[in-house]
């Protein structure tokens, strides 16, 4: 009998444990106590770190945990975890996964936040703001807007003899073929003038980037407008020049070209701030130039990422989150963040000169007018994008243009609908 | 009826021996209550972690729930959803071609091997049997990974390798027909071994005196198989056909993995589905109805094959 009751007793004792699992903070009025979940794991990991805990000091009643994971993780889990009442106070995540989470009513809205000048964010790149916005309310902070640039291999430029760097399409592909190279003659390039993705991470933002270069675009106003002449134009242009001229290699995601890169089988490459360190990793000496304009305009897709409060939040917490906010986007800590994490600085006030010390960062901030948000507002990023995936892949690799234009738009605009 | 099939219909595998039947009443009560003790641990935990979940995810295929706030009753909209929508289809069919990828790979596989390396007469039969398990073991987003380096087109080995013979392999995870035998193969390797053990276990408990016995009567080797070896191992095939299908219709590891779904979706299963519609987009309610759908598939499948396989082993009992 005793080992039933203990038998017994550890059943019961595992429910206890549960439960307990389950219990939440109270809400007091006393000092707050926020958690922060962020997946910047590099150099810029420890300069937000190092914000945070200014923060902190300088605050008494409010105290801002960080939790660091992976962006991935970050969309993995915050899911459960706002469903079990477990979900962190702040969150930042790549922006084009804000308005999902958003219209879900997983986040605070903050016009009030943006209204009040305290706030800081008067001067924010409007870029940068279009991408918290959805169906008119704001509901993140911009932690980092970033246009897609070209990163070069300046020792390949000078042994090709290219003097500058290429401003047009039509400069843009005589570069890049220059710079292949087919020594054996069997028609696959040793080495690549230009690493073009077709598809994934870096791909979704190239290809919106070359259709505004064409005054064509993926959504507008809530309609799907990629089935256009001049879309159709931009992707004839681009396949002749990739799978033609043999520039870039077909069926190429961005893991891939940062790859080829890296690795010295390809002269550019188009990517983030990120690619500056991997150049630097291996020993590539490298320069970094706006992607060349269009025949109509000159425009690049921004990587972003945002900041939202979660409604698993009290008041008190709101509050000090956005007290948190208009921290981090003060005058001193815009340029540490910015010099920090190697991205420009979100506030467009902030003189060149501040940030002139790093180079990756003056030559990005140049370009920052170029930055255009990535399907700002589109609840259904994820179908959007794999639309678009599935026509660049199919295009580069030889298909009917118009037919597959046609089937994206109805695609696009079935997922704007849903 | 030749003489071949004899041993096989007369044998009858003994009764199970029976314990002794003497239990009082309240002996039974006071029994009972102590086995619901030992059970309780196990109970209480597949009561939360798996019943409970379950009923709450039906609740929730008929709402708009995204996880968290405000959620809508919606009746069948979601499972109407399930049979209409393009993407749903195209991953059904997607998850049928892998299964019959799958399952009839794995299940060949594993028996051939488990036919070869149960012959006494094998060297380093200990070492081959280990070898072949070892695959399980590893978690499946590893072999996912390992498996992605090894076929790279930039960096992979196999590549380099085959390249070296005049093969070229090019980009298999982004080829739209090779794709999906890509991501199949992966779990064929990694889950194979599994139903190599069993099948193993299934052969080891046939008796040698069936084939003695046949041996006496003149049956080949062939004939001592398909008339001794297969029908024996009805029980275990059963067994096996019924997991890897399941483990078939589940596929998603190694797919998350490796292609993401793609090249153009055609990788995508409705595992696969069911995590984008939860996790990416989510819309909770409408992912726990497509699971409610793919459970009574599965449910479905499962009872056909029971049946199937039951009718054989009554035919070949009477």
């Amino acid at each position: 009998m005793t080992r039933m009751r203990s038998l017994l007793g550890a059943g019961a004792a595992a429910l206890t444990l549960i439960g307990a699992g389950c219990s939440g903070g109270g809400d007091d009025g006393g000092p707050v106590e926020l958690t922060f979940w962020h997946g910047y794991t590099e150099a810029d990991g420890d300069v937000l770190e190092g914000i945070v805990d200014d923060f902190n000091a300088s605050h008494d009643d409010i105290t801002i945990n960080t939790e660091v994971k992976t962006w991935d993780s970050i969309d993995d889990t915050l899911l459960t975890a706002l469903s079990a009442g477990e979900g962190p106070n702040i969150v930042a995540m790549p922006a084009e996964r804000l308005p999902v989470y958003a219209s879900k009513g997983a986040f605070a809205p903050l016009d009030d936040f943006y209204a009040d000048e305290g706030g800081n964010t008067a001067n924010l790149n409007p870029g940068a703001v279009a991408m918290e916005e959805v169906e008119g309310t704001k509901y993140g902070v911009p932690s980092g807007f970033v246009p897609l640039a070209v990163y070069y291999n300046t020792a390949m430029f000078e042994e090709a003899g290219i003097d500058g760097f290429p401003q047009t399409w039509d400069e843009w592909v005589e570069a890049a073929k220059k710079l292949t190279v087919d020594e054996n003659g069997d028609g696959t390039p040793e080495r690549y003038g230009v690493a073009l993705p077709d598809h994934a991470t870096v791909a979704n933002g190239l290809w919106p980037s070359l259709f505004y270069g064409n005054g064509g675009g993926i959504v507008q106003d809530g309609e799907a407008v990629i089935d256009s002449p001049q879309n159709a134009e931009t992707l004839e242009f681009w396949r002749s020049a990739i799978a033609g001229d043999k520039i870039s290699p077909t069926g190429l995601d961005g893991i891939g070209s940062d790859e080829l890169f890296s690795g010295g089988k390809a002269a550019m490459t188009v990517g983030g701030p990120w690619m500056a360190s991997i150049a630097t990793e291996n020993d590539i000496d490298y320069a970094i130039a706006p992607i060349p304009a269009g025949p109509e305009t000159q425009a690049a897709s921004a990587i972003g990422i945002s900041m939202a409060t979660t409604v698993d939040s009290s008041d008190a917490e709101l509050a000090g989150a956005e007290e948190f906010f208009s921290f981090f986007l003060n005058d001193e800590n815009s340029v540490k963040w910015s010099l920090g994490s190697g991205w420009p600085p979100l506030r467009t006030d902030i003189p060149a000169e501040a940030v002139a010390e790093n180079p990756v960062v003056a030559a990005l901030t140049e370009m920052s007018d170029l930055g255009r948000p990535l399907l700002p507002g589109v609840v259904n990023s994820v179908d959007v994008l794999s639309a678009v995936d599935e026509l660049t892949q199919k295009a580069v690799a030889g298909e009917d243009v118009g037919a597959l234009l046609g089937e994206a738009q109805t695609e696009i605009q079935n997922a704007l609908e849903d | 009826m030749s003489v071949d099939n004899a041993p096989a219909r007369r044998y009858r595998p003994p009764a199970p021996l029976g314990g002794r039947r003497r239990a009082s009443c309240g002996g039974l009560l006071r029994r009972n209550t102590r086995a619901f003790a030992f059970l309780a641990p196990a109970l209480i935990i597949l009561g939360l972690f798996v019943v409970w979940p379950m009923i709450s995810a039906l609740r929730l295929s008929f709402t708009d729930a995204s996880g968290f706030g405000r959620e809508e009753w919606v009746g069948l909209e979601n499972y109407a959803t399930v049979f209409t929508d393009p993407d749903i289809l195209n991953a059904v069919g997607n998850t049928l071609l892998y299964t019959v990828l799958f399952t009839p790979t794995a299940v060949i596989a594993a028996l051939g091997l488990a036919l070869l390396l149960n012959s006494p007469h094998m060297p380093f039969r200990s070492f081959f049997r280990t070898a072949l398990f070892i695959p399980f073991v590893v978690s499946f987003a590893v072999a996912a990974f390992a498996w992605s380096y090894l076929i790279d087109p930039q960096v992979g080995l196999l590549n380099y390798w085959l390249g070296g013979l005049g093969i070229q392999m090019g980009n298999v995870l982004e080829d739209p027909t090779l794709a999906m035998p890509a991501v199949a193969f992966v779990a064929v390797w990694k889950l194979f071994g599994f139903y190599f053990v069993i099948f193993l276990a299934g052969l080891q408990d046939i008796p040698s005196s069936l084939y003695e016995a046949a041996r006496v009567d003149g049956a080949r080797a062939w004939s001592r198989l398909r008339h001794i070896t297969l029908p024996l191992l009805s029980n275990t095939m059963a067994f096996v056909l019924i997991f890897a299908m399941i483990a078939a219709l589940q596929a998603f590891d190694q797919i998350y993995v490796m292609t993401g779904g793609g090249p153009y979706g055609n990788t995508q299963t409705v595992v696969m589905e069911i995590y984008e519609s939860g996790f990416r987009k989510l819309d909770i309610g409408f992912a726990s109805a497509l699971s409610y759908v793919l459970l009574i598939a599965t449910l479905v499948l499962s009872l056909v094959q029971f049946l199937f396989f039951g009718r054989r082993e009554k035919d070949l009992s009477s």
